[in-house]
């Protein structure tokens, strides 16, 4: 009888188990519909975009470059940050920590006037150097690195510091093996976050060759509708490829759920 | 030999430090100076006379009136919604997450094409809640997700014994033992609400929305463009302080309940 009863339970649940995931699929197909329906569109419009809309090329080598090279110098800024803000034991370090959470929760307009303040003093507003930097000490990338570093196994540390004295050889051969999943989650991240930028360019620049595509797109009413569309899908596609190949980083254990 | 260490950890963190004083801390420091004088040339003290000014302006008022309900009615939306998925995703071992995964990074300007394409005639600000809902599911998913990895699934055998059904086990164990992520996931969201602004910017491609969409940013941004320092300066402390706020009461209420 026991068993009869729980072989039914385990049929019903079965059932709504199936009708569930047939739900979530369903709610799956809506979210990637947008993206789909774009693709859709822009069918036919290439030959606009690629040969009469020469604006469209700098503005999109733009959006890469800069997104590539902040990714890349706030790797190399934030990884020591990191390791010394985990690894250190001085005063002050919880504090500091905290700073970089709330700066981390801060929307852009409360930090345009800072940013555009220190741009003004060091006098490069206006230049690709001043939308660069404010990006790369962006706090997002080194809160959850250092989340993820605090839970590191440090007696492969103590072991790499016996045998050498530098601290770049320590972080190198020490610290990055661990943490590459992050490193890559980080990467990843920072790349959309900065291949996005609109606010940025929209305000700290001025000529329109040093601008991103999203200046391009926002300003839609000089362009023809159509126009629009093989540029959205040609801008989608190298975020969508570095997701695809870095995209399993992100499972698991990403670091900062609990802060 | 560990103050040396200590020192070395310290000159790490050092460039990270440096360029976030440079950009964020002081010049957010000067802002807290620009608010409270008349204006940049004569600086006179003025006490609180602009803040009461910011407070006062209709403006802001139906800005603020707008943000508000958008933490209120949109993220108390996303996080039940994203709590049920991340269940069912990672309970029912179903595939499905990079659906919700890939609208977080996918530029935002890509998609504002289609999206303005399809609510063309919308008077509500409903198209910004979906694109606002589209765009944080997937970190939503990450956090909580990589939270459910992590538990200890031992209490779950313990409740099967006890003859505990599915659906109870989850509302009775899961989610009670995972609210301290949970809160961090609204306090998240709440953040990125703030965030909105790109997206909302790019929807209706101009700086002046409808009424129902003129959120906080659309007045900093705006007074931005006019120079009004001291009336952003203003408004941008006020909103910080606010966000703030929110960051301790999410802290306080998350060691309440961890484990």
């Amino acid at each position: 009888m026991a068993c009869k009863k729980e072989k039914l339970y385990y049929k019903t649940s079965k059932l709504s188990f199936i009708f569930i995931k047939g739900i979530i699929n369903v709610i799956a197909i809506i979210f990637i519909l947008p993206v789909l329906l774009t693709v859709i569109k822009s069918a036919g419009h290439y030959r606009e975009l690629l040969f009469d809309c020469f604006i469209f090329y700098p503005m999109f080598w733009n959006s890469l470059f800069y997104a590539t090279v902040i990714t890349i110098i706030q790797m190399a800024v934030i990884i020591p940050c990191a390791f010394g803000l985990s690894n250190g034991k001085f005063r002050g370090r919880k504090f500091i920590f905290f700073i970089y959470v709330i700066l981390m929760m801060m929307p852009f307009q409360v930090t345009m006037l800072p940013n555009y303040i220190g741009l003004r003093e060091l006098g490069i507003l206006n230049t690709r150097t001043g939308i660069i930097l404010p990006m790369v000490f962006s706090p997002f990338g080194l809160v959850v690195m250092h989340q993820y570093m605090k839970k590191i196994n440090t007696s492969v540390i103590e072991a790499v510091r016996l045998e050498t004295n530098s601290v770049i050889t320590v972080i190198w051969k020490g610290v990055v093996p661990q943490v590459k999943t992050c490193i890559m989650a980080v990467f990843l991240f920072t790349f959309a976050e900065c291949y996005n930028m609109l606010e940025q360019p929209m305000l700290f620049l001025k000529e329109d060759n040093l601008k991103t595509l999203p200046v391009f797109i926002s300003q839609a009413d000089k362009y023809e509708g159509g126009v629009l569309f093989p540029a959205a899908v040609i801008y989608m596609i190298p975020v969508f490829l570095l997701y695809l190949s870095l995209g399993k980083n992100l499972e698991g254990r990403t670091g900062a759920g609990n802060l | 030999m560990r103050n040396r260490w200590n020192r070395k950890c310290i000159i790490c963190m050092l460039p990270g430090i440096l360029g976030t004083l440079v950009f964020f801390v002081i010049p957010y420091i000067r802002m807290l100076y620009y608010s409270v004088i008349d204006n940049q040339y004569r600086r006179n003290f003025t006490g609180l006379s602009n803040y009461i000014k910011t407070i006062k302006n209709s403006y802001f008022i139906l800005a603020l009136k707008n943000s508000l309900l958008l933490i209120l009615a949109g993220v108390t939306v996303l996080v039940i919604f994203s709590v049920v998925l991340s269940l069912f995703l990672y309970f029912g071992n179903i595939n499905g997450r990079s659906a919700f995964i890939l609208p977080m990074l996918l530029p935002t300007a890509a998609i504002s094409v289609i999206w303005r394409e399809i609510f063309k005639d919308a008077v509500t600000a409903l198209p910004v809640y979906l694109l606002f809902w589209w765009k944080n599911t997937g970190i939503c998913i990450i956090l909580l997700t990589a939270s459910f990895a992590a538990m200890d699934k031992e209490v779950f055998e313990a409740a099967a014994v006890d003859g505990v059904g599915s659906i109870r086990k989850h509302i009775y164990i899961t989610i009670p033992m995972n609210i301290p992520v949970i809160i961090f996931t609204t306090l998240l969201s709440i953040v990125n609400s703030f965030r909105i602004f790109k997206e909302s910017c790019l929807f209706y491609s101009s700086n002046y929305p409808p009424d129902c969409s003129y959120t906080l940013q659309y007045y900093m941004n705006n007074h931005f463009y006019k120079l009004d320092y001291q009336v952003l300066s203003s408004a941008a402390v006020l909103l910080s302080v606010f966000i703030i706020l929110i960051i301790i009461f999410c802290f306080k209420l998350q060691k309440k309940y961890q484990f």
